[in-house]
């Protein structure tokens, strides 16, 4: 039997490369899926070190001092900070990425299995999926402005919009929207808008447990939902002008 | 002009005495590409002795003459080198030479570190013979980051580069001072440099005319403490087709011309532009580092200027990677 010796020796080195190469080799998925996990964001060094650095970050802003003590706290040296090209925005990343991702652990919507599904609506789904995540900044909150200040130059826009886009797309995952037509985009462009407010206003909040910014929040989304009804209702009184318009056409005789 | 003379005439007979014995290099600019045809060409011979081969710019020699060669190379470029890099990139080395060193940000501020028992970085500049690098490290420790401490091992396997290096630290505030000191060393073989002792290991436009790069790139990752970082600033390859024809002229057509015309030396930098064209590919080169055992940033290099240079970064992991010779 040669084939399958054969076949055994050309699989051989290949499994033997993925084993040498665990980081390149990870798959990365452009959907969601529940039958795998998805790979760590970072790699075990890169967590270390921000992870710890994130705990400077009160003291030291999102700066390269916080990072370099991080390096420190984690065994590193402050050369070592050489593993973050973008440098703070790294360290910003870093939080905004693992406070998404443990936003699927820290709110949890109590009694659904009982009392079924639509007992929680998705909109007060998506408002506490919101103030959680918000609340998430409150330990960094009198540094966050320095965090958009950074995440507003022009080279690190683009990445800052996405992690926000991901957010809103996380927010709505997680409050159980299946919606599949254009308001997948519309509900996710007008989450982004509203809570990149909520959070500047977040910034400026000296109320006792930023009750405020709950209010605030609660007006966006009421303002949300007047301004999506308004316009659906235009587009239903557009749509029958439209069709009556049409109709007393055709029954004058015209060809429409 | 008095003093230049006598050197230069030393220089040529240097490089005449050293070329004999040698396959005599060939220009094949693409510009001059038909005068080229015409010529006959020799053949590099095979030496019987050294069958181990290695490339020389687009020549094929023995690895045990290479080394000499390229020692022959900047030993003739030695006095002429920041004239020739001035004219050959118009100035942009210096600016790529200036965001290599900010970019590493070397140097810690004492009064920021906690534990006393470690001041500064330890430094290792390899092929940095003229200093160029060591400088601006240490003036950006000593001005930015108010470290006094961080010191600068300069090594260079060509002593005339030294020379040169050390006559410019003269008029620096670090020349008698123990925060620089110059070695004569092959990266290959850094015996002086003990295990785990360096912060941070650069090396400029140097590792280009190593023979042996992923030897040179096992040492590195020897003498580089857990957390180490290893950066490298290196020509490399244009990403844009339009940009990258522009820029083959300008290297194949002008820099050995300059050379001729400034230097007087045309083979060398005849051999400076075929070595920048042999040099692997940014992707290739992150592998490089990769399989020597370094955690590398993001994709691993950054391009400047298109991709003309690029800088290699890795950082050695606290823990070693599981290497091939023990799965196998």
């Amino acid at each position: 039997m040669a084939s399958p010796s054969r076949l055994s020796r050309s699989i051989r080195p290949q499994f033997r490369s993925s084993l040498l190469r665990p980081i390149s080799s990870r798959q990365s998925r452009l959907y969601h899926s529940y039958e795998y996990a998805q790979p760590p964001p970072f790699s075990p060094a890169e967590s270390a070190i921000l992870s710890s650095a994130i705990a400077h970050v009160p003291d030291h802003g999102f700066s390269s001092s916080a990072l370099s003590l991080g390096a420190r706290d984690a065994g590193y040296l402050d050369a070592s900070t050489n593993l973050f090209s973008r440098g703070a925005f790294d360290l910003i990343n870093y939080h905004l990425v693992s406070q998404r991702i443990s936003l699927k652990d820290a709110v949890q919507f109590p009694g659904e299995a009982e009392q079924g599904p639509g007992k929680l609506g998705i909109g007060s789904k998506v408002r506490a999926l919101t103030l959680a995540r918000l609340r998430a900044n409150r330990p960094i909150i009198h540094r966050w402005q320095e965090a958009l200040a950074i995440m507003a130059q022009p080279s690190y826009v683009p990445p800052s919009l996405a992690e926000l886009a991901r957010l809103a797309d996380e927010i709505w995952f997680l409050a159980g929207d299946v919606s599949v037509d254009t308001s997948w985009y519309t509900k996710r462009a007008s989450l982004s808008a509203i809570y990149s407010a909520t959070e500047i206003f977040m910034t400026q909040d000296t109320s006792k447990d930023f009750t405020d910014t709950e209010k605030f929040l609660d007006a966006r989304l009421e303002d949300s939902i007047k301004l999506g009804g308004f316009l659906g209702a235009c587009s239903e009184w557009i749509d029958y002008t439209g069709h009556s318009v049409v109709n007393v056409l055709r029954s004058k005789g015209m060809r429409v | 002009m008095n003093v230049q003379t006598p050197k230069l005439l030393f220089r040529r007979q240097l490089l005449h005495n050293a070329g004999r014995g040698m396959v005599r290099e060939q220009s094949r600019c693409f510009s001059c590409s038909s005068r080229h045809a015409q010529q006959p060409t020799n053949p590099p011979k095979p030496s019987q002795d050294a069958p181990r081969l290695t490339h020389f710019g687009f020549e094929t020699v023995a690895e045990a003459i290479k080394e000499q060669k390229v020692r022959g190379v900047f030993s003739s470029v030695a006095s002429s080198y920041d004239t020739m890099n001035d004219l050959m990139s118009v100035g942009i080395h210096r600016l790529w030479k200036d965001y290599f060193v900010r970019n590493l940000n070397p140097g810690q501020n004492p009064l920021k570190s906690s534990s006393s028992s470690e001041q500064g970085w330890n430094i290792l500049d390899i092929a940095g013979g003229t200093g160029d690098i060591a400088f601006r490290m240490l003036d950006h420790a000593s001005t930015i980051n108010n470290d006094p401490y961080t010191k600068v091992t300069v090594a260079d396997i060509n002593p005339d580069m030294l020379a040169e290096g050390k006559r410019r630290s003269l008029v620096t505030p670090y020349a008698r001072s123990p925060r620089l000191n110059f070695v004569e060393a092959n990266a290959e073989k850094l015996d002086m440099i003990p295990d785990s002792s360096i912060d941070l290991y650069t090396v400029a436009f140097g590792i280009r005319n190593f023979t042996h790069k992923d030897v040179a790139l096992r040492e590195a990752y020897r003498v580089l403490k857990p957390g180490g970082v290893f950066a490298c600033l290196e020509f490399s390859k244009v990403n844009n087709t339009l940009f990258n024809e522009v820029y083959k002229r300008w290297s194949f057509g002008a820099i050995p011309l300059i050379g001729q015309l400034v230097a007087g030396d045309r083979d060398s930098y005849q051999y400076l532009v075929e070595s920048i064209e042999r040099f692997p590919s940014q992707t290739e080169f992150r592998d490089m580092i990769q399989d020597a055992g370094f955690l590398v940033p993001g994709q691993g290099w950054e391009d400047l200027t298109g991709g003309i240079a690029a800088i290699h970064k890795g950082v050695k992991p606290l823990e070693p990677k599981i290497t091939k010779e023990f799965i196998n």
